[in-house]
């Protein structure tokens, strides 16, 4: 039992979770249930599911910053933390992260059950081994770990309250720490944006692959009918984050109206490639003429 | 009981609605997205506002853009591009008519005849297909396009190569040219005039024909202010779905199609006639309201594209007994080649593509212009990984700069601060054989409204011996053109599926043993029963784009409906064409309201 609630909370700080409970504090403040260590009643654990979600969207935050920056890096922290900065704006600055959450959350027509699916993977299978946990995540009691646990399993099991930005955060941060067990101690919430941009490059590896050790447990964990899914998934997911967060960081949506639909300045994508200077054309004085006069040609 | 009804107002359903419209027939024609009737207030030319495929006004899904888009199981490293609403594909599309090259028919006897996928050959011979080219070429109307500086580029470095220039329809040789395309040429201030909102000189008629905008893949509206039948970019929801709507004005007993919009289809209805199985009409689901609806028609035909037919097809249970539904999709083994030049290219304005370079057997490269979201998505956008960090088992050097691969970091940025416009871009599409692997199939997922989704299976590294080496062929091609050109940098982005250039998923061919439909586009086992899109195409075309081949395929199946099902007699050989632009059709749309 007790080997097993270590295994638990070393993936829940492999998730991420673990490590944004406890950064950002206050889940189980004022939980009489958590203070002693108890099995939570229904109410309570109904209390720390809502509260957990913002610790997850935050989480999920702070890792898709550390995506984005991947594809656009700029002057922020993130892409310092990669090692790539650069005076430039960046994915940042072009509101890339609220694109992939607004898409990922808001948009994506994945079905509900194949992202519980996934998260189901997640949350059920891969025993935490071989990394130390900082101080902090390592002292909190066994009875508020397997609070977290449990609240992160029901909340994973309810596909109305699963927005699949935290569940591809907590995908990123778990092969973040496979790459580099030390991801789990550092600044930033999210494992994976504390990666280098090999080594997040090297996460990618592992997805598109995919790696076959992840993939069988999550494709052993799966409910039917997803069994064996799940791997063309994440070679599709893996793409995907990738091409949508270039999508994101290059195009007008970080500065869009779409009541208006005007700009209420120029993108950063704009400015980055000189596209389109003084904003949007009826037409350009681009025509050279006909290639050797030729306006139409025989049969 | 309708005459007949059309599922899909894209580039193929479009042409048969109109052109069974034009002879009189009751025409049902169905559309799951929406009208799009007012471009100048629906439309923006902001790309992620247009193409994102999630929530773009060019996406596939409902008419509500607060809804999500349809899904549909992709279960690899690979993108499907499809699009809803009337004129399909076409909204987007580059508007490019090459003729697919004779050696994809049946019956093709030049020195060159074992170079192509000689086991999925057309059921019927080039010469036989010509007279329906040539009547959807005069009804676009297809031109020669104008020429910018991103033409200008991609010309230089073809006449370094030496090679010759291609001056007629067919495709013989080896060879390069301007597009033939359905892009209305620049007339007046158009192509000559640069100017920012309200620039009267680029509004009709100051301005007609393309304004070298640099919007085709957000859609076409320019010259803003002109009727619907001349907007430049000839997609079907502004040249056949105008004339269709119109038919009455422009046809001698023409009878205007009835056009619903926000009409899922569901269920494609058959019963038993003369012991045979035979189509009876259609089953859609109203976006809007949710409710269904049914009517009969003498004749269906399917044009709902490569994945929702098969879907359809499946969802209804038709017939499927050798197991060719779906199957043998066709995606012309897309590559992109990206350089860097030190000078202007203008890869951003003009058409998406105005040149391009043929090869009978292999394919075809051809340059592309795109906005700086949809250049940054295709150059991260790859089936070898992140270039110089990993290969994905792919990654290969060529004569392009080191491994092929995505473009990200600092990389990426700095490819794209040396400026958009001095960037160019070419497309390989390849001749790639028709594979029973790749292939569509409904998805254990759960179903949506609309029934059990799509599942669109592509195997990427299996394609055959022939296929490969027609890419390899061609991105050597292309990265000689670039280099001949001046390019600084030449990078391969090795692409995995891009499902864009579709086709071949309901196929019709010589043997009943692994096509779908005989050589009138009629289904083998349902009477009745048509398709008339890209689905329908016997092979890749030879790797050039499909929609004309498409379009000529459609006209053609639509003459053998109305001669072989309602009686009537053949027009292509006979008559001459209305164009599209004719002032009837703008008339007649100005009169609807449209």
């Amino acid at each position: 039992m007790q080997d097993k609630v270590v295994g638990r909370r070393a993936f829940l700080a492999r998730l991420g979770v673990l490590g944004a409970v406890v950064a950002t504090g206050g889940l189980f403040a004022d939980r009489a249930v958590a203070a002693v260590g108890l099995e939570p009643d229904g109410s309570a654990l109904d209390q720390i599911v809502e509260d957990l979600q913002p610790v997850l969207a935050e989480l999920a935050r702070d890792t898709l910053n550390g995506l984005v920056v991947m594809v656009c890096p700029g002057p922020d922290e993130y892409s310092r933390a990669q090692g790539t900065p650069r005076p430039e704006d960046g994915a940042l600055e072009a509101r890339a992260t609220d694109f992939m959450i607004a898409s990922l959350d808001g948009f994506v027509p994945f079905p509900d059950q194949l992202g519980t699916a996934l998260a189901g993977g997640l949350a059920s299978g891969l025993e935490g081994t071989g990394i130390t946990l900082p101080p902090a995540q390592a002292a909190l009691p066994i009875g508020q770990v397997g609070t977290v646990d449990r609240a992160l399993t029901t909340l994973l099991r309810n596909d109305a309250t699963l927005p699949l930005s935290a569940v591809v955060a907590m995908l990123l941060n778990l092969v973040a720490t496979q790459v580099d067990p030390a991801a789990v101690h550092g600044p930033f919430l999210s494992p994976f944006a504390r990666l280098s941009y090999a080594g997040k490059c090297a996460v990618f590896e592992r997805l598109e692959g995919p790696d076959p050790a992840l993939v069988s447990v999550l494709d052993s964990k799966a409910p039917e009918p997803f069994t064996g899914t799940l791997s063309g998934m994440l070679r599709f997911l893996a793409g995907a984050l990738l091409e949508f967060a270039a999508y994101g960081s290059y195009g007008e949506w970080g500065v869009f109206d779409p009541d208006q639909k005007t700009l209420s300045e120029q993108p950063v994508g704009w400015r980055l490639t000189g596209y389109q200077p003084d904003g949007v054309v009826q037409g350009w004085d681009e025509m050279i003429g006909y290639y050797q006069d030729r306006e139409r040609v025989s049969a | 009981m309708r005459d007949v009804i059309v599922v899909g107002a894209g580039g193929g359903g479009a042409v048969v609605a109109k052109e069974l419209a034009a002879r009189g027939l009751d025409v049902l024609l169905l559309e799951a997205g929406p009208r799009h009737a007012d471009i100048t207030e629906e439309w923006t030319h902001y790309e992620n506002d247009a193409n994102n495929p999630l929530t773009g006004f060019l996406r596939f899904g409902p008419s509500d853009r607060s809804q999500p888009a349809w899904y549909r199981e992709l279960p690899q490293n690979s993108f499907l591009w499809q699009l809803s609403g009337v004129g399909g594909t076409t909204q987007h599309y580059f508007g490019n008519c090459p003729r697919a090259y004779p050696g994809v028919f049946a019956g093709y006897d030049g020195a060159d005849r074992d170079a192509y996928d000689t086991a999925h050959l057309f059921p019927f011979g080039y010469s036989e297909l010509v007279p329906y080219y040539e009547w959807v070429e005069a009804t676009l109307p297809v031109q020669t396009a104008a020429m910018g500086r991103k033409e200008e580029v991609f010309f230089r470095g073809c006449e370094q190569l030496g090679l010759p220039v291609q001056t007629a329809k067919t495709t013989t040789e080896d060879s390069y040219r301007p597009q033939e395309n359905a892009i209305l040429q620049p007339g007046g201030a158009a192509g000559r005039v640069s100017g920012y909102e309200g620039e009267p000189r680029l509004l009709y008629p100051e301005a007609t024909g393309c304004t070298f905008c640099g919007y085709c893949f957000q859609g076409c509206s320019h010259p803003a202010k002109a009727p619907r039948n001349l907007i430049a970019k000839r997609s079907t929801d502004n040249s056949y779905v105008p004339m269709a709507l119109t038919a009455d004005r422009w046809a001698p007993g023409g009878r205007p199609v009835t056009l619903v919009t926000d009409a899922f289809v569901t269920r494609v209805h058959t019963e038993q006639r003369g012991g045979r199985t035979a189509a009876s009409g259609v089953t859609w689901r109203e976006g809007a309201t949710g409710d269904h609806q049914r009517e009969d028609a003498k004749v269906v035909v399917l044009a709902a594209g490569c994945t929702e037919n098969p879907r359809l097809w499946f969802n209804s249970g038709l017939p499927d007994p050798n197991d060719w539904v779906g199957r043998g999709y066709t995606d012309h083994y897309f590559d992109w080649i990206i350089a860097s030049f030190d000078s202007y290219t203008g890869s951003s304005k003009g058409t998406g593509s105005s040149a391009r370079s043929d090869w009978p057997g292999r394919g075809g490269v051809m340059n592309v212009g795109l906005p700086p979201a949809l250049k940054a998505f295709t150059m991260t956008f790859s089936d070898s990984g992140i270039r110089g960090q990993y290969g994905n088992g792919r990654g290969e050097a060529g004569p392009w700069d080191g491994p092929a691969g995505r473009l990200m970091g600092p990389e990426l940025k700095d490819m794209m601060m040396g400026g958009i416009d001095q960037m160019f871009c070419m497309l390989v599409m390849t001749d790639d054989d028709v594979e029973r692997q790749n292939r569509v199939t409904l998805s254990a997922l759960p179903a949506d409204e609309h029934g059990s989704v799509a599942k669109v299976e592509m195997h990427q590294r299996q394609r055959s011996r022939r296929t490969v080496a027609n890419r390899e062929f061609l991105v050597r091609k292309g990265v000689e053109i670039a280099r001949a050109a001046g390019a600084r940098t030449v990078h391969r982005m090795d692409w995995p599926p891009l499902i864009l250039h579709v086709q071949s998923t309901m196929r019709m061919g010589e043997s009943e043993r692994n096509s779908v439909l005989d050589a009138d586009g009629q289904a083998r086992w349902v009477d009745g029963l048509y398709v008339a899109d890209n689905s329908a195409l016997a092979n890749s075309a030879a790797g050039v784009n499909p929609t004309l081949t498409t379009q000529a395929v459609a006209t053609r199946t639509a003459e053998k409906i109305f001669t072989s099902r309602f009686g009537g007699a053949a027009w292509v050989r006979s008559e001459a064409p209305v164009v599209s632009t004719d002032d009837r059709v703008a008339q007649g749309m100005d009169d609807l309201g449209l």
